[in-house]
């Protein structure tokens, strides 16, 4: 989730308020997989992966690449995202209903360490996390695409003169962010629940953790991930759940006073 | 030395104009590189030198005027493929990546598809011009001085695998000691390589020193034209003013 916002703002300073909702459709997109055409978990979220990318890339192509031509197209296309993001929303709602859904675990059962209880389920996320953020790391770092969206992130000018297409960048940027997204959108999903409102939450959660950590730093991100996942822990066990946001905010409030740029801002991808 | 026909240009421009707004920077524009050569450009500050190479690599718009690349038009060619047909830009500013290591840097001068498959041999060439480059590779790019980004931009324009390269300002800011390297490395690669250069330049000693043929821009004109041989100094700084 905080790893497909700070993509799209790492490359192109763009803060994408319609994330939320992409997230959701990810998860939406393997239920419909799984229901509709019988797939199972791990097909039906490749094929809804897929799905995601070249959405983004067509949503790209058709909305964006014209706004981006316009002056002050950073703030033109924060306001479009956000605008389609409650369109497509309501689509959703629309189309799925507003009741619960939610997507099967990847293993059930869980197994005693100590006193604690931890499900197979959780270490099969962390696992997948892992491994993905490490495919991410390695796609940025050593693919010529990967290190043309670092190039364009760092400096515009630097990028057109080694020749790169910004534009095509922007694209494949926004496609994959799309993409990373909607994976995130699932894995919650097999986590929690979804409605088609829940990405509200998950964005403000996304947000509170891109900004903690420097926005459009993919280290910061994850070190903010894990601090706030461990806050949010033992702050539901000592004091239960209801007291989760409000200590979030109030570090995320000491953060931003000791460190603005967040933890660690001011680095780009 | 012969004077090349029109068709052994590897750049031909005709009658460049460009503005920034309302304000005309370039006016009829007009030079030709031939093959081979290092062309000097020199003119006051402000008179259009560093909006010509940008309009030649296509980063600023034209209003009007064309511009012949190796016999190709390329007036309204986007900069990535202006890259790809083997002219590559080296800013005053650098513009190199400051969150990379100089190899990541380097490499990435070689992003045209041209240019990818001869990384190794590029490399190579550019580690024998600027030994301080291969002591350096794998450290960030910010932590190098101004004479090593200054030769990281040459070496990353040099990664293109370009058949011109059009130099902005080399010097600028750096100190003597510095100056000499890096057009000592201008003249390596005239030596060594068969790849024309245009290099716009304000120390009129040193550009002398590897210069074939002299141009002079003045209020986005091109005024005069000599061979290296046929001025001295004295008439090159008169021109100034």
């Amino acid at each position: 989730m905080a790893l497909g916002l700070t993509i799209v703002y790492g490359v192109t300073h763009i803060f994408n308020f319609g994330h939320g909702i992409v997230a959701v459709s990810g998860g939406y997109f393997t239920w419909l997989f799984m229901h509709k055409l019988g797939l199972g978990l791990i097909p039906a979220m490749a094929v809804a992966m897929a799905v995601m990318f070249v959405i983004g890339l067509i949503l790209y192509q058709a909305t964006l690449r014209p706004l981006l031509k316009t002056e002050n197209w950073e703030f033109s296309v924060i306001i479009f995202l956000l605008g389609l993001g409650i369109l497509w929303e309501n689509l959703l709602l629309q189309f799925f209903g507003p009741r619960v859904k939610d997507i099967p675990r990847f293993f059930d059962g869980r197994f005693k360490l100590g006193f604690v209880r931890i499900n197979y389920h959780e270490i099969a996320l962390i696992a997948i996390v892992i491994l993905f953020v490490i495919a991410l790391n390695y796609f940025i770092k050593k693919t010529w695409f990967g290190q043309a969206m670092r190039a364009v992130a760092q400096d515009m000018d630097g990028a057109r003169i080694v020749g790169i297409n910004l534009k095509k960048t922007f694209g494949f940027a926004f496609a994959l962010a799309t993409a990373v997204t909607g994976f995130s959108g699932v894995l919650l999903a097999t986590k929690y629940y979804m409605t088609p409102h829940i990405g509200w939450d998950w964005m403000v959660k996304g947000f509170v953790i891109v900004v903690f950590g420097g926005l459009g730093s993919v280290t910061g991100a994850i070190c903010a991930a894990f601090i706030l996942g461990l806050a949010e822990a033992v702050i539901t066990l000592y004091l239960g759940p209801m007291w989760v946001w409000p200590i979030w905010f109030f570090m995320f409030l000491i953060i931003l006073l000791i460190r603005p740029q967040g933890l660690m801002g001011g680095r780009t991808l | 030395m012969t004077r090349h026909s029109a068709n052994e240009a590897i750049l031909d421009i005709r009658g460049l104009d460009c503005f920034y707004g309302e304000l005309q920077v370039l006016r009829q524009a007009s030079l030709t590189i031939p093959k081979g050569e290092v062309v000097a450009l020199f003119g006051p500050n402000g008179h259009g030198k560093s909006t010509l190479l940008k309009a030649i690599s296509g980063l600023n718009p034209l209003r009007d005027g064309s511009i012949f690349f190796d016999g190709a038009d390329i007036t309204r060619t986007p900069s990535d493929r202006i890259v790809e047909m083997g002219l590559a830009y080296i800013p005053e500013a650098r513009n190199i990546f400051t969150e990379m290591t100089v190899l990541e840097n380097l490499r990435l001068g070689a992003y045209n598809r041209r240019a990818r498959p001869k990384v190794d041999e590029n490399l190579e060439l550019v580690f024998s011009l600027f030994q301080r480059l291969d002591e350096r590779k794998n450290q960030m790019a910010v932590t190098l001085s101004g004479g090593e980004s200054r030769m990281l931009a040459v070496g990353r324009g040099l990664m293109s695998d370009a058949k011109l390269l059009l130099i902005d300002e080399p010097s600028i800011g750096l100190s003597p000691l510095m100056k000499k390297t890096v057009f000592g490395a201008i003249n390596r690669i005239k030596k060594t390589t068969d790849i024309s250069i245009l290099v716009v330049e304000q120390e009129v000693d040193y550009a002398l020193a590897v210069a074939d043929r002299i141009l002079l821009l003045k209020k986005g004109e091109v005024i005069m034209e000599r061979m290296a041989g046929e001025i001295s100094k004295a008439e090159i700084e008169k021109g100034y003013f």
